[in-house]
């Protein structure tokens, strides 16, 4: 886990790389890398490289990067575990490659040598990286399948820039903060920007999953060769045996996984909240040896010795599995204090993370470098409302959609009847004309903001400019229409996967976590586990969020079970309604929609954005 | 096998101008490398030009409505066509309608002002249409991504490029009596001077030169170029320049002492905020002339850095001033700055972007 930033100046026109804009972009990701720093300049000056490294795997200076392989032909800076690099590099040596470390990093130059960009595919990890290959006169980037590592770039024609925050970039002073329409309004529809928009129209995001080559003429299309609705079409024409049988299955996968996902050099510890799923990490890497493991816990002041506060149950669990605890707790204060700093480690505007921001900070002063989270969980079990509330939106209200106007109709009517004063949830203007499709009722539950909302938070032409150029029913359907028809259950799964979980839970535990100096490993994020898992449709009928409580051995206890069902409150709803300035009945929704207004007046596309 | 390329151009053989070289210039470096180029023109008829090897020019049909018939003809008849290269927006609609016609590959080039204006919704959807646009200069492509939405990698640049014969030279002092300017400084500016490209600097240069007569009292501006707005400028320069004497107005110049101009003259001055490149500056550059630009449009690709001079504020007149008489005093531009400029450089990276074009495979018929 680490900050990655490089310069290709392509075309023959383009000056020689600013030694000086790279090390910008290096200072401004310094907390990403604490234990150190390096550049690497190509002969002709035409490309350069920076990387800050926090120290996982082979703390040696052997592990330094940029690395180079051992004909100086290779150059590679890296941000990511790879969990699977020493099943590589034994078949690597078996075909003769000769490895100078004990790093993963080695593993990627030589697996390039060997299959070049097509090397991602064998990759099980995060990652992000750019390989220079000096013979090709090409750089390849990639970036892992499901998006947990994050990768920019800014193309102006000339000169290609890259690095792991979009922030980076614009600190470089090369690229300019013009705003994107698409991402700005796509921020204010879902609370997260879409990739590959930012809200820079200069910058982009490597789309996840994907790969970019650039050669003398530029950026090739992005290659994409992991796509998640054609995961889990795969998925669901596999063979499914009885619910034991699925149960066992899912165990498996889980151990598979987590095993891993405990590949380092330092001690690896967990997130525990008193949820099933960080549960269900500790206790399964309990049973595969992992001792004294620290597990960290957020608590929060204003639930002190009541029913909402988790630490009591956590602390259940941590001594169940032998884990040391440690409980962090936080109050407004803290989070008014800290406000400043979480707006400025935000790479791209937000309407989460801070959850994530305290834990992170809580493992930093425990010494933490490396932390399980049960992130994706809910994605791949079916642990979101939207998994019964999406479907059924659909099967309900898809007759009215062939019914014209209809839905814009009842739609303009309920939004002068709310104006009017009727006490209805903005969003519900919208359930006629939208609920009907899967793409419009996913909108409808996600979203912060509705499209006819933008006109009045934004510049009217840059909101009708952002809705031409996102899309945003067509993008939201593009997470689902790659490969086979899917079900139920495996469609709500794609857009959550390539829609909240990307764009938002992975982004902000990325910098909510390296404002930290944390590498957050997530296990339930990881291709090979979700192949491994019975199909959707069955994960459905075991109630896979719930059975995840017996893959431990000895199994979560009851109480686990039975808080699951009750659900989970933190104030930080409160805190951001209260920062976003609004007065009201606090549900999550008010808040989100306050808070989004607070996060984008913070000032992203202007001077003071990097 | 040789890829054949359609090319719907609004000029090439046969007329002058920046475009027309530009798109001259294009089809030869991919005919160069292999490809066959029928071009069909609005403008300039090719008779009596020997074409290189690979390219055929069609007679120019004036008309938009019997050019977009004739385009669709030819792209039917005289196919099959791997691409269709489109030279001007103007044409778009008509080249992404022959290209999803005939299955072909769909190459928009665009300059500068051609995509800086008008914006009806027809043409950006024909911009968005394409599979590859082009623009001469990094400015062209942010103001035209500004309004339309196009995927990086579909949206390059490929500078505009220097001819070979600009190269350095010793001045012809003949040229300087016959043109009687003196013994100098001399500013240069050379291009067409039309009232609708009142943007090239020339009034704000006129306000400067009381000020820079003041140290060097037989600096003359020599304005090379006709058109419709010279009597215009002639009536500002004798309001502004303050002496009758600073502006030279030299009409239009024949090839052969444009060069010669260029080695006489001790800086290029054109502080124009909307030119789409600036292929003026590079050819000034290529001679050992530096530059003094204007601060807008592409002109910042042409001057990429101090090696061939500076780019100004022109409606800041101390700093225009004091740009003047900075670049008077460095002496001649590096020639090796414009290297990377030249032909070779230029058709290199043609071939590069056409054969990734031809590498993404032909367009469904029905493919938007």
């Amino acid at each position: 886990m680490c900050g990655i930033a490089g310069i290709f100046a392509y075309l023959d026109v383009a000056p020689a790389v600013d030694r000086g804009e790279l090390a910008r972009m290096n200072v401004r990701m310094a907390p990403r890398g604490p234990d150190g720093s390096g550049d690497w300049f190509s002969a002709d000056g035409r490309v350069g490289f920076t990387h800050r490294r926090l120290a996982i795997i082979d703390l040696s200076e052997r592990g330094a990067q940029p690395m180079h392989s051992a004909d100086g032909t290779l150059t590679i800076t890296f941000n990511g575990e790879i969990y699977n690099y020493r099943a590589l590099k034994a078949e690597l040596e078996g075909k003769g490659y000769r490895f100078r470390s004990d790093s993963d990093t080695e593993v990627l130059l030589q697996l390039y040598a060997d299959r070049g960009p097509a090397m991602v595919e064998a990759l099980r990890g995060m990652f992000a990286f750019a390989i220079w290959d000096a013979r090709a006169r090409t750089l390849l980037l990639a970036r892992d399948p499901l998006g947990i590592k994050p990768l920019y770039y800014a193309d102006d024609g000339w000169t290609l820039r890259f690095a792991s925050q979009a922030k980076a970039l614009l600190a470089g002073g090369a690229v300019p903060r013009d705003p994107d329409p698409a991402g700005v309004a796509g921020f204010h529809l879902l609370g997260s920007v879409p990739e590959p928009f930012t809200v820079w129209r200069a910058i982009r995001a490597v789309p996840a999953g994907s790969t970019i080559v650039v050669d003398a003429a530029g950026p090739e299309a992005p290659r994409v060769y992991y796509d998640i609705s054609q995961s889990l079409g795969r998925r669901a024409a596999t063979a499914a045996g009885d619910a034991a049988a699925a149960r066992r299955q899912l165990a498996a996968a889980v151990h598979d996984s987590v095993r891993h996902h405990l590949v380092a050099d330092v001690p690896v510890a967990v997130f525990l909240s008193a949820g099933l799923d960080s549960g269900a990490l500790l206790g399964t890497m309990a049973e595969l040896g992992a001792r004294d493991t620290l597990a960290v816990t957020l608590s929060f002041a204003e639930f002190k010795g009541d029913r909402h506060d988790e630490a009591p149950l956590a602390a259940e669990v941590a001594a169940r599995y032998g884990a040391r605890h440690v409980v962090r707790t936080v109050d407004r204060a803290e989070f008014e204090r800290d406000l400043p700093a979480i707006l400025d480690a935000m790479d791209l505007p937000t309407i989460d993370g801070v959850n994530t921001w305290f834990v992170a900070k809580a493992a930093h002063e425990a010494g933490v470098k490396v932390a399980l989270s049960g992130l994706g969980a809910d994605e791949c079990f079916g642990g979101y409302p939207s998994f019964v509330d999406v479907p059924r939106s659909v099967h309900l209200l898809r007759p009215f959609r062939f019914i014209p106007g209809l839905g814009a109709l009842a739609r303009r009517g309920l939004s002068a009847a709310i104006a009017a004063g009727a006490k209805l949830h903005p969003k519900s203007a919208g359930v006629l004309q939208y609920g009907g499709d899967w793409a419009g009722a996913y909108l409808l539950r996600r979203g912060v903001f509705m499209p006819w909302e933008l006109d009045g938070l934004l510049d009217p032409a840059l909101a009708e400019e952002g809705l031409r150029r996102l899309a945003p029913l067509s993008h939201i359907a593009a997470a689902y229409q790659f490969g086979r028809p899917l079900g139920d259950f495996d469609r709500v799964a794609a857009m959550e996967t390539a829609l909240y979980m990307r764009n938002q839970l992975l982004r902000d535990a990325d910098w909510a976590g390296m404002a930290h100096s944390i590498e957050i490993r997530v296990p339930f994020v990881d291709p090979f586990f979700l192949a491994a898992l019975p199909p959707g449709n069955v994960l459905a009928t075991i109630g896979a969020k719930e059975a995840v409580a017996d893959v431990p051995r000895p199994p979560l206890p009851q109480a686990s079970r039975n808080r699951s069902k009750t659900g989970f409150v933190t104030p930080v709803g409160r805190w951001l309604r209260d920062a976003g300035s609004t007065s009201g009945e606090v549900t999550f929704s008010n808040a989100s929609r306050a808070w989004a207004r607070r996060v984008w007046q913070a000032g992203w596309t202007g001077s003071a954005a990097a | 096998m040789a890829v054949r390329m359609l090319a719907l151009v609004s000029d090439c053989y046969g007329m002058g101008g920046g475009i027309a070289r530009y798109n001259q210039d294009l089809v030869e470096g991919l005919a160069e490398g292999g490809a066959q180029i029928l071009v069909l023109p609005r403008n300039g008829a090719a008779d009596g030009i020997a074409l290189p090897a690979g390219i055929r020019q069609e007679p120019p049909v004036f008309g938009r409505l019997r050019y977009s018939l004739k385009s669709l003809w030819i792209g039917w008849r005289q196919g099959p066509f791997d691409v269709v290269f489109c030279g001007h927006v103007y044409m778009a609609p008509i080249a992404w309608a022959v290209a999803r016609l005939i299955g072909a590959r769909y190459w928009l080039q665009t300059h500068g002002t051609d995509v800086w204006e008008s914006r009806p919704a027809l043409r950006r959807r024909a911009i968005e249409a394409a599979d590859l646009v082009t623009a001469v200069s990094r400015g062209t492509r942010h103001i035209l991504l500004g309004w339309v939405e196009l995927p990086p990698d579909r949206m390059r640049v490929i500078p505009d490029t220097v001819q070979d014969r600009f190269v350095p030279g010793p001045p012809p002092e003949a040229l300087r009596e016959k043109l009687a300017l003196g013994p100098g400084p001399i500013l240069l500016a050379v291009g067409r001077l039309s009232s609708s490209e009142r943007y090239k600097g020339h009034e704000e240069v006129f306000g400067a030169l009381p000020a820079l007569r003041a140290k060097y009292p037989t600096l003359v501006y020599a304005v090379a170029g006709g058109g419709d707005d010279r009597a215009f400028l002639e009536q500002r320069a004798r309001e502004l320049a303050g002496d009758d004497g600073a502006v030279r107005f030299l009409g239009f110049v024949p090839e052969e002492d444009l060069l010669g101009l260029y080695h006489l003259a001790d800086l290029y001055v054109m502080p124009s905020t909307q030119e789409g490149f600036g292929i003026v500056y590079l050819e000034a550059a290529a001679c050992g002339l530096r530059v003094v630009g204007g601060v807008g449009g592409g002109s910042a690709d042409a001057v990429p850095d101090e090696r061939v001079g500076v780019l100004v504020d022109p409606s800041d007149r101390d700093a225009l001033v004091a740009a003047i008489d900075g670049q008077l005093g460095r002496g001649r531009a590096d020639p090796a700055a414009v290297e990377p400029y030249r032909r070779t450089h230029f058709a290199a990276a043609a071939r590069r972007l056409l054969a990734r074009l031809v590498d993404r495979g032909r367009r469904k018929r029905d493919a938007t």
